[in-house]
C-alpha cells in the first residue's frame, strides 16, 4: 500500500516536469543549409508541412546573419511555431562556407544532445540554399530526398559511409582527415557528384564518384560499388568497357622502410562480378578473361596510384593512412609523419577475382 | 549493540555478489573512459584490469580484517575494540561522512545527467525530493530491502543497457587497439588511480558484513562481484577504444551515453534516453546502500533509532543537492569522493589491517608469557 502510494506520488511529481511538445505545435527541421555569401552567413532550414493525410510538402526558411551561432534564433523569428532540431537528418554546407571551415558547426552539433550521431553532412558545389530549394521544389512529398540519396548510395553504390560520428572521428583523429558527400546542381536536379575532401575542417577539393569506389575499398568497407573499366581498344564506343561490381574486397596495408624513405604497400583483393561486358569477350572456354583480368588489375592499380598522389599533393589523408601507421609504430609522431607524407612511396597491388558473370554467358 | 543480529535480518552469502556489484557500477561507468584514455590512450583497457586486480586485493584484505573481529562485528565495533570508545568513535564518524558524501555525489551527478540530457528546465530539487523519499522508504525497510534493490539494480540494467554497448561495433576501428603497451608501466599505474571511483562500492561491506549469513563464506561471491565489475568495465572500455579515438573522446562528456546514440530501432530513434531512464535502477541502489550504511554507523555509535536519524541525513542530502549545481562543483565533488574513497580503501584499510594484525600478535605474546 505504502509502496504503491510512493510510486503514484513519484509519477505525479515527475510527470509535471516534462515539457511536452506535440508534433503539430513545433517546426521540425529536417535539413539545414549553411552558406557564406558577401560576408554574411546564410542559414536555410527545410521543414515538412503536413497537408491532408500522409502528404507532406517541404518548405523553406532562410535568414542571414553576420555570425553562425544566431542563425537558428533568427530563423525562429520567421517561424510561427518553435523550431526543433531533434529530427535533423542532413546538414549541407555551401562550398564557400566549407572552405572557411566547418568546425564551429560540427563542434556545436557534437555538444547538442538533441542531435543523433547518424546525422548526415554534405557539401554543395555552390550554394546550399540553391540546392535545398531545388529539392524542395522538385520533390513532391519527400522532404528527405538528399538524405535518402546519400543513404542509398552508401548502401549499394560507390559512396563510402559518412555521418556526424565518422566526420568527428576523422576530424579529431591526428591520423586522418574527414570527407563528405559532394552534391552538384544539374539543371533542375541535384546530383551526387562524389566525395568532398577536407584538410582538418576546411574543404580543399573533391573526387569523382568513380574514384570514391576506390576510396570505399581502400577504407576497408568490404561490399558494394560498381566500377567501369576499359579493357580493349576496339574503337567502337562502349564496346570495350567492362562493368565491375564489387562483391567483397579487403585492403591490407604494409608499412616498411625502403632505403632513406618509407614505403606503404597496399594489397587489395577484390572479389567481383562482371555485370556487363562487350560481346567479343563472350567466348566460353577462352583465355580472354585472364587477359582482361590482368588489364583490370593494371588499370585499378594505375587509378589508385593517381588517387594516392592526389591526396599526397593536397597533403590530406582521408584514407587514414596516418592512423594505420600509428597502429604499427611505437610512439608515433604525427608531425614527423605528415612532413614525410607527400614523399611516401605508396604502392597499390590489386588482385581481381571474377566470381561470376551473372546467370548467363 | 554487541549481540548478533537475528537471522531474519540476514541475507544469503551469494547476495553479496549483487550488493557489491550494484554498489560498484554507478554514474562513473558513463564517463570513466575520458580521463583514462587521456592518460593511457589505447592501453586504457590494461589500466581497467590493473585497477580491478587492486580492488581484488582490497576485498581480500577486508575479509582478513573481519576474521579478527568478534562475531557479528562491523567496522564500528572493530574500531571500538581496537581504539577504544573515543578514538574509535571519531574514526567511525569519518566513515559516516564518507558514506553521506558518496550518496550526495551519486545523486547529484545523476541529476546533472537528467538535466543535461532530458529535462533541462527541471529544477534539481524536484528530482532529488522524489529520489530521497524513495530512499527513505527503502532504507526503513532494512538491509534486506536494500539488498533486494541491488539484485534488480544489477539484473535489469544488465539485460537492457549492457547489450546496447555492442551496437557501436559497427563503426569499430580495431587498429585503434594497437600498438599494445605503448605506455610505460608507471603511466598505467598512475592512470589506474582514475579508476578509483569506478571500483569503489565494496567498502560498504565494512558496515553490512555482519548482515551476511555465514559471512566468511561470502568472500568468493565478493570476489566474483569484483571480477564481474572488471569484466563490464573492460568491455565498455574496449568498445570505447575502437569506437572513438583518443582526441575525440576528450570532447565527449559521457562517452558511454554517446555510444548509446548508435543503436536505432524504428519506434524509438534515440536509445540514450532509454539508457538514462533505466539508469535510475543503477543509481538508486547505490544511494540507498550508502544511506543505509551511514544510518548504520549512527545507530551503532549513538544508539539512535533509524526512524529518527534518517530524516535528518536525507534533509542534509536534499540541501546538499540544492547547493551543488554547477558542473565544476559536481566535478569537484566527484574528485573529493574519489580521493576520500581512495584513502579509505587503499590507504586506511591496509593500515588498519596492519595495526589489528600487530595488536593481535602482541596480545597473543602477552597471554603466553605468564
Amino acid at each position: 500500500m505504502r509502496r504503491g502510494l510512493a510510486w503514484i506520488g513519484a509519477l505525479l511529481l515527475l510527470s509535471g516536469c516534462a515539457s511536452s511538445r506535440p508534433i503539430d505545435e513545433i517546426q521540425i527541421i529536417q535539413q539545414m543549409g549553411y552558406d557564406f555569401e558577401n560576408g554574411r552567413y546564410t542559414g536555410t532550414a527545410v521543414y515538412p508541412t503536413f497537408k491532408q493525410g500522409p502528404m507532406t510538402k517541404p518548405n523553406m526558411l532562410t535568414t542571414t546573419s553576420p555570425t553562425i551561432y544566431d542563425l537558428i534564433p533568427r530563423l525562429s523569428s520567421k517561424s510561427a511555431l518553435p523550431i526543433e532540431e531533434g529530427q535533423l537528418r542532413l546538414i549541407l554546407f555551401g562550398q564557400e562556407f566549407a572552405r572557411r571551415g566547418v568546425t564551429q558547426i560540427t563542434h556545436s552539433l557534437a555538444r547538442n544532445n538533441k542531435v543523433g550521431s547518424h546525422l548526415l553532412l554534405g557539401v554543395a558545389e555552390e550554394s546550399a540554399r540553391e540546392l535545398l530549394k531545388i529539392t524542395a521544389k522538385t520533390t513532391l512529398s519527400d522532404t528527405l530526398y538528399l538524405p535518402n540519396v546519400v543513404e542509398q548510395n552508401e548502401q549499394s553504390m560507390n559512396l563510402p559511409k559518412t555521418n556526424l560520428h565518422l566526420f568527428l572521428y576523422r576530424y579529431f583523429s591526428p591520423g586522418s582527415d574527414p570527407f563528405l558527400p559532394y552534391f552538384e546542381k544539374k539543371g533542375d536536379f541535384v546530383k551526387l557528384e562524389g566525395v568532398a575532401l577536407f584538410r582538418d575542417d576546411k574543404y580543399v577539393g573533391h573526387v569523382s564518384l568513380r574514384d570514391s569506389f576506390l576510396m570505399k575499398i581502400l577504407l576497408g568497407e568490404t561490399k558494394n560499388g560498381v566500377y567501369q573499366l576499359k579493357v580493349g581498344n576496339r574503337g567502337k564506343q562502349g564496346e570495350d568497357r567492362v562493368m565491375l561490381q564489387n562483391l567483397w574486397a579487403k585492403p591490407k596495408y604494409e608499412w616498411k622502410r625502403d632505403g632513406s624513405r618509407h614505403a606503404l604497400d597496399v594489397f587489395v583483393h577484390i572479389h567481383a562480378s562482371v555485370r556487363d561486358y562487350p560481346s567479343w569477350l563472350d567466348h566460353p572456354g577462352d583465355d580472354l578473361f585472364d587477359d582482361v583480368k590482368k588489364k583490370m588489375e593494371n588499370e585499378l592499380e594505375h587509378n589508385m596510384r593517381r588517387l594516392f598522389r592526389y591526396f599526397q599533393k593536397k597533403r590530406i589523408d582521408p584514407l587514414g593512412i596516418g592512423d594505420f601507421v600509428r597502429s604499427v609504430t611505437r610512439h608515433w609522431d604525427p608531425d614527423a609523419f605528415y612532413r614525410e607524407y607527400p614523399d611516401i612511396d605508396i604502392r597499390p597491388h590489386v588482385t581481381v577475382d571474377i566470381v561470376h558473370t551473372g546467370i548467363g554467358e | 549493540m554487541k549481540q548478533a543480529i537475528p537471522e531474519r535480518f540476514l541475507i544469503s552469502p551469494f547476495l553479496a555478489f549483487f550488493v557489491i556489484h550494484a554498489a560498484q557500477i554507478g554514474v562513473g561507468a558513463l564517463s570513466f573512459q575520458r580521463p583514462l584514455m587521456k592518460e593511457a590512450g589505447q592501453d586504457a583497457w590494461i589500466v581497467v584490469l590493473l585497477a580491478g586486480l587492486a580492488a581484488h586485493g582490497l576485498v581480500w584484505l577486508m575479509y582478513r580484517l573481519f576474521s579478527y573481529s568478534p562475531s557479528g562485528g562491523d567496522i564500528v565495533s572493530l574500531h571500538e575494540q581496537y581504539f577504544g570508545r573515543w578514538i574509535g568513535g571519531v574514526l567511525s564518524l569519518g566513515l559516516l561522512f564518507y558514506y553521506a558524501l558518496v550518496a550526495l555525489t551519486v545523486l547529484q551527478s545523476y541529476i546533472e545527467i537528467i538535466k543535461v540530457w532530458v529535462f533541462p528546465l527541471m529544477g534539481a530539487w524536484q528530482f532529488s525530493l522524489v529520489f530521497l523519499l524513495l530512499t527513505y522508504y527503502a532504507v526503513l525497510g532494512g538491509f534486506r530491502v536494500v539488498a533486494g534493490l541491488c539484485v534488480w539494480g544489477v539484473v535489469i540494467p544488465l539485460l537492457t543497457i549492457f547489450p546496447m554497448v555492442f551496437f557501436p561495433l559497427e563503426y569499430a576501428q580495431y587498429r585503434n587497439l594497437f600498438p599494445v603497451f605503448d605506455h610505460s608501466f608507471g603511466q598505467l599505474v598512475k592512470a589506474s588511480k582514475e579508476m578509483t571511483l569506478q571500483y569503489l562500492g565494496f567498502e560498504m561491506l565494512l558496515m553490512y558484513y555482519p548482515f551476511l549469513k555465514n559471512a566468511p563464506s561470502s568472500q568468493k561471491w565478493a570476489h566474483a562481484a569484483n571480477a564481474f565489475t572488471t569484466f563490464i568495465y573492460l568491455v565498455v572500455m574496449l568498445i570505447s577504444i575502437v569506437f572513438y579515438n583518443k582526441e575525440q573522446i576528450q570532447h565527449i562528456t559521457w562517452p558511454t551515453l554517446t555510444l548509446a546514440k548508435i543503436p536505432e530501432v524504428p519506434f524509438i530513434e534515440r536509445m540514450e534516453y532509454i539508457v538514462i531512464s533505466i539508469y535510475v535502477l543503477v543509481v538508486f541502489p547505490i544511494i540507498t546502500i550508502s544511506v543505509w550504511a551511514a544510518m548504520r554507523v549512527v545507530k551503532q555509535l549513538f544508539a539512535v533509532q533509524q526512524r529518527r536519524s534518517l530524516p535528518v541525513l536525507l534533509a542534509v542530502l536534499f540541501v546538499g543537492t540544492l547547493f551543488v549545481q554547477e558542473k565544476t562543483d559536481i566535478d569537484r565533488l566527484m574528485k573529493w569522493t574519489a580521493e576520500a574513497g581512495f584513502y579509505l580503501a587503499a590507504v586506511y584499510i591496509p593500515l588498519l589491517y596492519v595495526y589489528v594484525w600487530a595488536a593481535e600478535k602482541v596480545k597473543k605474546a602477552l597471554q603466553q608469557k605468564p
